[in-house]
């Protein structure tokens, strides 16, 4: 018997080695998964890291933590966060649209191809590149676009841009545009080719034009994807880009510009109250969860799409 | 020729408002390049300007008074050295292990008969929606003694669910009877998985590894959240703290006597950089590696965002 007779037994039989192939995955998700959602429940406890069981033994405290919810400055934060994510993505998500609808009218093929390749160049550098170029330019000295532009043709005084807080809000707006207007274009380019030619062809026999096309076929054609993009855009409307708000602001506009991923990250990194910006990363966690969860049930009724 | 035909006759029908679109349409698309691209040229003939003259601003174009010596202070600075080699390592490591992760994992899914395969796949997925936060997770870096550790850059990260998920899809549109007629031949799981899902999934393994290189290359927030020891600095947080704090003033005081000596084999006359040229030269030297190889794998980067998109 043994050797000869493989197939369906055997298969079944040494099919545990496929548990093998599961195994760094299962035990990375429970690590870096798992522990550190159940380690939210530090936001019910006054802990201490130095308590036993990895400071879970700490006492347990109920919603103490939770009386940020009483307080006007989580308010003053929580609005701001929400200002700050829903202009730019008033900015952004629209223009990436109206891009990949400009490139789909070039009709040079090799010049749409290096204008496509040239807008996705600063999705490849960090914010950290980004908010030093920004330094730069909105400089106050004689080095400062910005200002040089300002002053000699509008005949405004030249400002420090990074120091002022109502600067800080156009910065993220016109920063987002540069760095992710072109990437985000691509998903877009990809549904923009699954639009069938013949579609069109019969359109132009019926003698629609340019505008009657975008209007009548390549609009409709992008509406699936655009909905599964907006999910996941007003998903994050609670919480802002951690990356792109830490490195522009400065300790100068910090207060004026707090926004929860960055009192998080203040007040429980750098200062180390564990517990309160636990609740308030959990609040948020919560919150996030609840509006993606909604807006994918709204457009599926609408729009028959979703994500799950 | 049905295409030429067709552009032929577009181009008869072309109105004269087509036409005036048409040019706005290109002269917009210039600006937007220059856009898109200027921020770049600045930075590069600013970094080769001399410090004090560039200081004086007006230079828009091309270097004024060309210099080498900002690089030479630059790259005699030995935190970016190791902060070099500990980036490298880092695109090196972290891309492989987390590729090879998500694969196995991915092979193993695309087993619709495997015992179990339901609960894995929600255990999987579950974090996505509720996961950790900036403390929670920091706490758990923490006490697995990643605090100061080279793995938190690779560790933490390296299976995402979503890979995987792509990667799956990808397995399943591969024809079953190669993998069968190979079990058939007594081959085991493991010999499958490497001669043949390894073979056939090339197209998306390089697009994720490329995924990957870049943003292990871009990535702060392991270094800022979990790393306080000089010798683990990355390349992104040592270009951080020069923008954002007075590490530019280190730079060239550290290295005044020894880029000096440099310089003065050279035979340049020697001008010490102000902080900001060293700024601008910092920049270069982080940013434009990635930019300079990026436009000849953008087909990848542009086909692994589709993979993901198109199978759904």
């Amino acid at each position: 018997m043994g050797r000869k007779v493989r197939s369906p037994r055997l298969k079944f039989a040494n099919i545990q080695v496929l548990y093998l192939f599961l195994a760094p995955a299962l035990l990375l998700t429970l690590i870096f998964g798992y522990l550190p959602m159940f380690s939210n429940i530090i936001a019910f406890m006054d802990y201490k890291i130095t308590n036993p069981m990895f400071g879970l033994a700490s006492p347990f405290v109920g919603f103490k933590w939770f009386s940020f919810l009483k307080e006007g400055w989580f308010y003053e934060i929580a609005g701001r966060t929400v200002l700050y994510s829903f202009m730019t993505l008033l900015f952004g998500f629209p223009a990436s649209l109206i891009l990949a609808l400009l490139f789909n009218e070039l009709r040079n093929q090799v010049f749409k191809k290096v204008v496509q390749t040239i807008s996705y160049v600063p999705n490849f550098v960090s914010w950290v590149t980004t908010a030093g170029l920004v330094y730069l330019f909105l400089s106050v000295d004689s080095t400062g676009l910005v200002n040089n532009i300002a002053q000699s043709v509008f005949h405004l005084p030249r400002q420090s841009f990074m120091q002022n807080p109502n600067a800080f809000l156009p910065i993220l707006i016109v920063t987002n545009l540069w760095k992710n207007v072109g990437w985000g274009t691509i998903l877009y380019m990809a549904a923009l080719s699954t639009i069938d030619e013949q579609i069109y062809e019969a359109a132009e026999v019926d003698g629609a034009g340019r505008w009657a096309k975008l209007v009548h076929i390549t609009l409709p054609g992008l509406i699936p994807t655009f909905c599964i993009l907006l999910i996941f855009a007003l998903g994050g409307l609670f919480s802002v880009n951690f990356d792109q708000v830490f490195n522009l602001q400065n300790s100068v506009i910090r207060q004026d510009v707090m926004t929860i991923n960055l009192y998080t990250y203040y007040n429980g990194i750098v200062n180390g109250n564990y517990p309160i910006s636990t609740a308030v990363g959990l609040f948020q966690g919560v919150v996030s969860f609840i509006l993606i969860y909604s807006v994918n049930k709204v457009t599926r009724r609408l729009a028959d799409t979703g994500i799950f | 020729m049905k295409n030429f035909h067709q552009s032929y006759q577009n181009q008869i029908k072309r109105s004269v408002g087509e036409r005036v679109f048409d040019g706005f349409n290109i002269i917009f698309m210039i600006l937007m390049s220059v856009v898109m691209l200027y921020p770049f040229w600045y930075i590069l003939i600013y970094s080769f300007n001399k410090g004090e003259d560039a200081a004086r601003g007006g230079i828009w174009f091309w270097p004024r008074a060309f210099t080498t010596a900002n690089y030479a202070y630059v790259l005699s600075y030995p935190d970016l050295h190791t902060a070099a080699l500990v980036t490298v390592a880092r695109c090196l490591a972290g891309p492989l292990l987390s590729v090879a992760i998500c694969l196995m994992a991915a092979f193993a899914l695309s087993k619709r008969f495997l015992p179990g395969r339901r609960a894995i796949i929600f255990f999987l997925m579950g974090p996505m929606f509720i996961g950790g936060t900036v403390v929670s997770n920091y706490i758990v870096i923490a006490k697995m003694h990643l605090l100061n550790n080279f793995l938190v850059y690779i560790l933490p990260g390296a299976f995402g669910y979503f890979t995987a998920v792509i990667m799956r899809s990808f397995i399943d549109g591969l024809p079953n009877d190669l993998q069968d007629s190979a079990m058939l031949d007594g081959a085991g799981y493991w010999t499958v998985f490497w001669r043949i899902i390894v073979p056939l999934t090339k197209p998306c393994i390089a697009a994720f590894l490329f995924f990957s290189v870049v943003s292990n290359w871009l990535d702060l927030q392991a270094n800022l959240l979990y790393v306080t020891k000089r010798s683990l600095y990355t390349l992104q947080y040592i270009m951080y703290m020069v923008i954002s704090s007075t590490e530019a003033n280190n730079i060239i005081n550290v290295n005044s006597t020894n880029a000096g000596a440099i310089i003065t084999q050279l035979n340049q006359s020697h001008s010490i950089p102000t902080p900001q040229v060293v700024q601008m030269a910092i920049m270069v030297v982080v940013t434009f590696p990635i930019l300079l190889v990026y436009p000849f794998f953008q087909k990848y980067f542009v086909k692994g965002m589709l993979t993901g998109a198109v199978k759904e």
